[in-house]
């Protein structure tokens, strides 16, 4: 890891850092105080019938329960979106951008070795990510205690909850900066990178809202995202192994081909 | 020991070939010139010094070093100015000098004398490189590549972009790191300042060598252009060593002169000459010969 690229990557990334966390923050406060006012009504609804029962079942996420609305605050596409401007944008555009532009030979002309340069992009990726989901959990627990529903959310399990996210959105940073370094130009890399986050969250969509496809969710990386059995003390440990291996293989191809690629001249 | 050698280095694209068995040798201390038009291989064999690229066969080694096992020491010891530089255009140029010295790991202890001698004022390097002219952003790049005081800088094309009043202050720049026993690799189609800055040329060709020449004796072999007028009968010079292109008429006689100009000289001795031009000697002329000899001994 190299300390004068490792300060520049989060002085560059600074403003659109705090911008991200602060929409985190306030979106994760807005699931418990929607479940604190209107929970009881939308669950009255929904045991009605007037609700269709997939409704509940959006990802894992819902609003008649508090571990349902912290899952909701991770899994719908606002939070995503948001995320995603690490764990694709930057992360696909960090070394295939600087690449295309032609500031990463002025980089690599300094005595930097090309796996100090990947391990530190990989940990400021980490960095960025870790505090995003650290804002949307600190969202609902100061959601949670405005609407004075603290009592009923596990606090203890929350770390656990945050490590399960930074792992899913991990896992996505860790693709998008293999391709990032397998790639001249930032195009194809963010494409693929975001191409594959927007099938697996798809397939992860349609098979909780379709029986039919559920058989599908087991492809998608964002099934292994489980905060609810999380906080209700369900969490297994295969979900993060899992996610933790597909980090490991996709640093694997990282380490093994952006060292031995030739960097010719920029087009 | 060399500042730069390689043997037989070579890097090829699949089966299409980039730099073909490049053999150069770079004294320490001396500025090199690395001369071939766009496409010739200059670039290829710079980013094979610096570990950009990987070569196919052979070997290199700069200030000792090999460059595919030592990269980062290599890196470590030199200045590199990338042809048509690209920088963060959202740093002002102080920033920009800053970050890149840091990770030099070197302190800058050149860069305040060659901001002034390159013009670039405190005011100018406050403000962001997006802002920069293309004048400005070469100042940087030069900037960037020397102000660690490198043992051996690695210079692509660097005057471009220059007015000629720095172009001067860069010459002047090189010349004083030379002085100092630095060494300069010095990749350039600009034949005049090639000729003006340094010891000795490689020229390339379609990734092949051509020649490896002093400066002084690669203007010596290049032909010289003669005009004279004389009263009276015109010199005989068919037969005389090194003269070529012989053309007379109405009192005014041209042609060529390769190589010794003395028996050239002992032949109009006797003849009334009443005006003489000898063009003076340029890179370019014995440039062109060279790569027109090469082209007839090695059709395309």
């Amino acid at each position: 890891m190299n300390g004068a690229l490792f300060r520049h990557t989060w002085h560059s990334q600074r403003i659109r850092l705090a911008l991200v966390s602060f929409g985190l923050l306030v979106w994760g406060s807005l699931l418990p105080f929607i479940y604190a006012t209107f929970g009881s009504r939308f669950k009255s609804l929904l045991e009605s019938g007037l609700l269709p029962q997939q409704f509940a079942r959006f990802g894992g996420g819902d609003v008649f329960t508090l571990s349902g609305s912290v899952a909701l605050s991770l899994i719908h596409p606002i939070p995503m979106i948001l995320t995603s401007v690490f764990a694709v944008g930057f992360s696909a555009n960090a070394i295939a951008g600087e690449r295309q532009r032609g500031t990463l030979e002025v980089v690599l002309a300094r005595p930097l070795a090309r796996r100090s340069l990947y391990f530190t992009l990989l940990i400021s990726t980490f960095g960025f990510i870790a505090i995003a989901i650290a804002m949307v959990l600190a969202g609902n627990i100061l959601g949670s205690t405005l609407s004075g529903v603290l009592a009923e959310l596990p606090l203890r399990r929350m770390p656990l909850v945050w490590l399960n996210g930074v792992l899913l959105f991990g896992s996505f940073a860790a693709i998008g900066l293999a391709l990032s370094s397998s790639f001249d130009r930032a195009a194809p890399a963010i494409g693929w990178t975001l191409g594959i986050v927007v099938v697996m969250y798809v397939l992860e969509v349609l098979g909780s809202l379709w029986p039919d496809a559920e058989f599908l969710q087991p492809y998608s990386l964002f099934h292994y995202l489980k905060p609810r059995a999380v906080l209700t003390g369900g969490a297994q440990a295969f979900d993060f192994a899992l996610l933790a291996t597909v980090i490991v293989v996709a640093m694997a191809w990282a380490i093994a081909v952006f060292p031995r690629r030739d960097l010719a001249a920029p087009i | 020991m060399y500042a730069i050698q390689t043997v037989g280095l070579t890097k090829r694209y699949r089966t299409i070939p980039a730099l073909e068995s490049l053999s150069i040798e770079v004294r320490e201390g001396e500025i090199f010139g690395f001369l071939g038009p766009n496409g010739a291989g200059k670039s290829t064999t710079i980013r094979l010094l610096l570990g950009f690229l990987h070569p196919t066969a052979g070997q290199g080694r700069v200030l000792g070093l090999d460059i595919v096992k030592d990269s980062v020491a290599v890196r470590r010891r030199l200045g590199y100015l990338p042809g048509g530089i690209a920088l963060y255009d959202t740093l002002t140029g102080k920033q920009q000098l800053d970050y890149l010295a840091e990770l030099n790991g070197r302190p800058p202890r050149r860069r305040a004398e060659l901001c002034e001698r390159l013009e670039l004022s405190e005011t100018t390097l406050e403000r962001r490189v997006r802002d920069y002219s293309r004048g400005m952003r070469q100042k940087i790049g030069i900037v960037q590549a020397l102000q660690h005081d490198p043992d051996l800088a690695i210079l692509d094309e660097p005057s471009e972009g220059l007015d000629p009043l720095m172009q001067r202050a860069f010459y002047d720049i090189l010349e004083q790191l030379k002085a100092e026993g630095r060494t300069i690799f010095f990749s350039s189609h600009v034949l005049s300042e090639v000729e003006r800055v340094c010891d000795r040329v490689a020229i390339i060709r379609r990734g092949r060598l051509v020649a490896v020449e002093d400066i002084a004796g690669l203007l010596a072999k290049r032909r010289r252009n003669v005009v004279m007028r004389f009263d009276g009968p015109p010199p005989s010079l068919e037969r005389v060593p090194g003269v070529s292109n012989v053309d007379t008429r109405d009192g005014r006689l041209t042609c060529g002169v390769d190589g010794d100009i003395g028996p050239f000289l002992a032949a109009i001795a006797g003849s009334r000459v009443t005006d003489l031009t000898i063009e003076p000697a340029r890179l370019e002329e014995a440039f062109l010969e060279l790569y027109e000899e090469t082209r007839e001994e090695k059709p395309a």
